[in-house]
């Protein structure tokens, strides 16, 4: 007993320590309470290393105990997995729903099944015309298009302007960009260059190229990046042609002259 | 189980490979729907218990092969014993692995009958000739191996082992060959300007097998197997020592288990290596790989990992300890000073050196190689020592700092989208959080070890050991040993195999059905852990069907 004593309290002193150490440098209070955690781990491990020795167990107690010994590994594990944050796939679903749709489009199946949709939905339309033109007469349709009713014409240019630049955001999201080129403040590892900046250099077709061939342009102190081809030689398997008009456009917007954008340097 | 049930589980699996190929041919098989688990977790099961048994019939046979020729050279039969009862257990477990094997397909072609048909397609030499008769000569040579046991002894012996040799040629070459399609999956053959689906159309099977991360598979899984397989042979002693009604029996499985273990724990030195240039090669191939992985959606699984493998190491040092504790005249050895001081160092220095000098670069070898053996070399010089029970101490205590700066995420947050500053290490202190911080804490848990081996070694040069009379939570130690070391390959199984993302072969067979996500760890945690424990299930039932009759015979 006085083993575990001595061993917690010294524990306990570590574990303070490393509060006070850890708050001091400003960490959050999720990593101050993770070396307590680990403090007491050191503890734990020494209790059990000075622990006298376990008697030999034989029979129907060695077998309960050995039952008990792997319920209790179970449960740890399951737990232990649990209590670490957990990536919520609802997040990512709707993402491979939209990547994957043009793919799906694209195959046999796909083609089989979005005909069977379109005819669907041309019938559900056709039924909903039907008990319109029933209900107010064939003159109502016609006053309905002239005052921008349902029947209105599709979206205005510069609504049209708006959609592609969120078309193109989307794609930034989609593919994921933001995992390697720091964008707005946010996102980057510093594995790819920062962006905010990249439309004073390139115009929309040269980042079109960029995306499309990664060797086209080289950034200026990202030699070892280039000669390693980090960024992916795959968008233009990946991506439909107006999603990279889209993504090339949206960054051609950005001109933001106080973000050290490194210079890129043609290639190709 | 008889030769002909034997022989007949084979032939099942046999069937079930050609048939398999045969049903994929079938045009427009629509998929079925699993209930409960859903398509993917189904495949997922059966694919990892098949991987476990597989992963045990490969890895087992090096070290008995081993075993039995040091008991030859020694003239020691405890090797030759040792390497037997392996084989015993193998025997029975190679026929799970052909039984789980054929399910393995026929729930493939059952679920995802499109992508098999096609995967077939790519590899249908490898698939309907060469792995079939790898396969074949595998089941005859391991057959072949145990029942000329008994026979081939005495001078017949050196023929024997020479049996057993190819007997992990073919082995290794059949892993090899079933690796191809595998690494296939996760980085399919690409060349710079050509599309992915072009460069496959004209792409030889030798291209396709040879591709980025074939070779670090083979060889993380090679390696991985050995620690596997010495793990279980762990796992066996710790069941028959607590079975043990005999001194002389306690003694054997004693003896066992520490060898078990030390193949274990020998092997697991170089996992951590072999397994970063898997994930190096994955990076270099796409390196959006990499955040999926240590940022992204998978981060927290390595979290995971990064605990388990710190509770690997913690526990296989905790059985070193224990085995020191039955070593007479042990407290008489001492260790130069410079080891615990090299250990307290190591972590620190070596995220300096690697920070300045990032891997490959040779220059870390200059500054780290000197410290690193300076208690082999100049130690003896030093006229300053400490006692085995206090370097194994500090050991113990760098083994908890190593595991803390393992475990120390960027952030705590399941994905880098959902970083905030109440979240995220301060940005002074990121480096914590850096690949050169990760790889020193992986080297002081392998320098660790290795100090503590060779102070084991000393102790027994210089004492005695009573075999027999270790702690007996010294065989609870072996039985968690092989349990975590199954839990940990069945999580970064599922790591492997999410890396594919949406797709079934990356980049270039989209996975269209509703589950192709990434799922949470906790969903993981559950299936594995019940994967781990059929899979423990079974071996256990295996250990005691095969080992226990032999008990009453009783052995040289």
């Amino acid at each position: 007993m006085g083993n575990v004593i001595k061993k917690l309290v010294i524990g306990l002193v570590v574990g303070g320590a490393l509060v006070g150490f850890t708050r001091a440098f400003e960490f959050p209070v999720i990593f101050q309470m993770m070396f307590f955690a680990y403090a007491m781990l050191g503890a734990v491990v020494f209790m059990i290393l000075d622990a006298p020795a376990v008697k030999p167990m034989s029979g129907i107690k060695s077998v309960a105990v050995l039952v008990a010994f792997y319920i209790v590994l179970c449960t740890v594990y399951i737990s232990g997995a649990s209590m670490w944050p957990q990536y919520d796939p609802e997040d990512e679903k709707g993402k491979i729903e939209k990547i994957l749709k043009p793919k799906r489009a694209a195959t046999e199946q796909g083609k089989a099944d979005e005909l069977i949709a379109r005819a669907k939905a041309l019938d559900e339309q056709v039924k909903v015309l039907s008990a319109r033109l029933k209900d107010l007469g064939g003159d109502q349709a016609t006053k309905d298009q002239a005052a921008g009713g349902p029947g209105a014409p599709p979206a205005t240019t510069g609504a049209a302007s708006g959609d592609f630049m969120k078309l193109g955001e989307e794609q930034w999201q989609l593919q994921e960009c933001y995992n390697c080129h720091k964008l707005k403040g946010e996102g980057g590892k510093k594995r790819g260059p920062e962006l905010d900046n990249i439309a004073t250099y390139l115009s929309v077709d040269e980042i079109k190229q960029k995306i499309l061939d990664p060797k086209s342009f080289m950034a200026e102190g990202f030699e070892k990046e280039y000669e390693k081809g980090k960024m992916p030689d795959k968008y233009k398997d990946l991506m439909e042609e107006k999603d990279v008009v889209a993504l090339a456009s949206w960054l051609g917007t950005f001109k933001n002259t106080s973000v050290a954008t490194p210079k890129p340097i043609k290639k190709k | 189980m008889k030769t002909w049930q034997r022989s007949l589980v084979a032939a099942f699996a046999l069937l079930a490979l050609f048939g398999g190929a045969a049903y994929a041919q079938a045009p427009g098989a629509p998929p079925v729907e699993f209930p409960y688990t859903g398509n993917r977790t189904a495949v997922w099961v059966v694919a990892q218990l098949h991987i476990l048994f597989a992963g045990f019939i490969l890895g087992a046979p090096i070290f008995v092969v081993i075993s039995e020729w040091l008991g030859y050279r020694k003239q020691d039969p405890r090797y030759d014993r040792l390497a037997k009862e392996v084989t015993k257990v193998t025997v029975i477990l190679y026929s799970m692995t052909a039984l789980t094997g054929g399910l393995f397909i026929f729930v493939l072609l059952a679920t995802y009958p499109q992508f098999t048909t096609w995967l077939i397609n790519h590899f249908y030499l490898l698939f309907a000739v060469i792995y079939p008769l790898l396969f074949i000569s595998e089941t005859i040579l391991l057959y072949m191996y145990f029942y000329t046991w008994d026979a081939w002894k005495g001078e017949k012996k050196a023929r024997h082992i020479a049996l057993g040799v190819l007997l992990n040629l073919i082995g290794t070459i059949t892993l090899f060959v079933i690796d191809g399609p595998t690494s296939f999956m996760n980085t399919p053959v690409k060349a710079e300007g050509i599309s992915p689906q072009e460069f496959l159309a004209t792409a030889s099977l030798w291209d396709k097998i040879f591709n980025y991360s074939w070779m670090p598979l083979n060889l993380h899984r090679l390696v991985g197997n050995v620690t596997f397989g010495g793990f279980v042979a762990g796992l066996i002693a710790a069941y028959m020592f607590m079975g043990a009604k005999k001194d002389e029996e306690r003694a054997y499985y004693d003896w066992m288990g520490f060898v078990g273990n030390l193949i274990g724990v020998g092997a697991l030195l170089f996992l951590p290596f072999m397994g970063y240039l898997l994930a190096y090669e994955l990076c270099d191939y796409d390196a959006s790989i990499c955040p999926y992985m240590m940022a992204d959606q998978l981060s927290m699984f390595f979290e995971m990992q990064g605990a388990m493998i710190g509770l690997i190491f913690l526990a296989s040092n905790y059985y070193i300890w224990l085995s020191m504790k039955r070593i007479e005249g042990v407290e008489k050895v001492r260790m130069t000073i410079l080891a615990p001081i090299i250990m307290v160092l190591l972590p620190l220095v070596m995220t300096k050196v690697l920070t300045d000098y990032p891997v490959p670069d040779p220059m870390s070898l200059a500054f780290l190689l000197p410290m690193l053996l300076a208690p082999f070399t100049i130690g003896r010089f030093i006229p300053l020592t400490v006692s085995a029970s206090t370097v194994i101490k500090v050991g113990f205590l760098m083994v908890v700092v190593g595991d803390a700066i393992w475990l120390t995420p960027h952030g705590f947050v399941p994905t880098g989208a959902k970083l905030v500053a109440e979240l995220e290490l301060p940005s002074d202190w990121n480096f914590l959080a850096l690949m050169p911080a990760k790889n020193s804490a992986a080297f002081t848990l392998v320098f660790v070890t290795v100090v503590n081996y060779v102070i084991y070694n000393r102790a027994i040069s210089q004492g005695t050991i009573v075999w027999g009379k270790i702690d007996f939570i010294s065989q609870f130690v072996l039985i968690f040993l092989a349990f975590s070391a199954i839990w940990t390959m069945g999580l970064m199984g599922a790591v492997r195999s999410l890396l594919r993302k949406y797709y079934h072969t990356y980049n270039l067979l989209p996975d269209f059905t509703a589950e192709s996500f990434t799922p949470t760890l906790s969903y993981s945690a559950w299936w594995i852990t019940g994967i781990t424990v059929v899979f423990y299930a079974v071996v256990s039932f295996a250990i005691l069907v095969t080992l226990r009759p032999s008990d009453s015979k009783g052995h040289a």
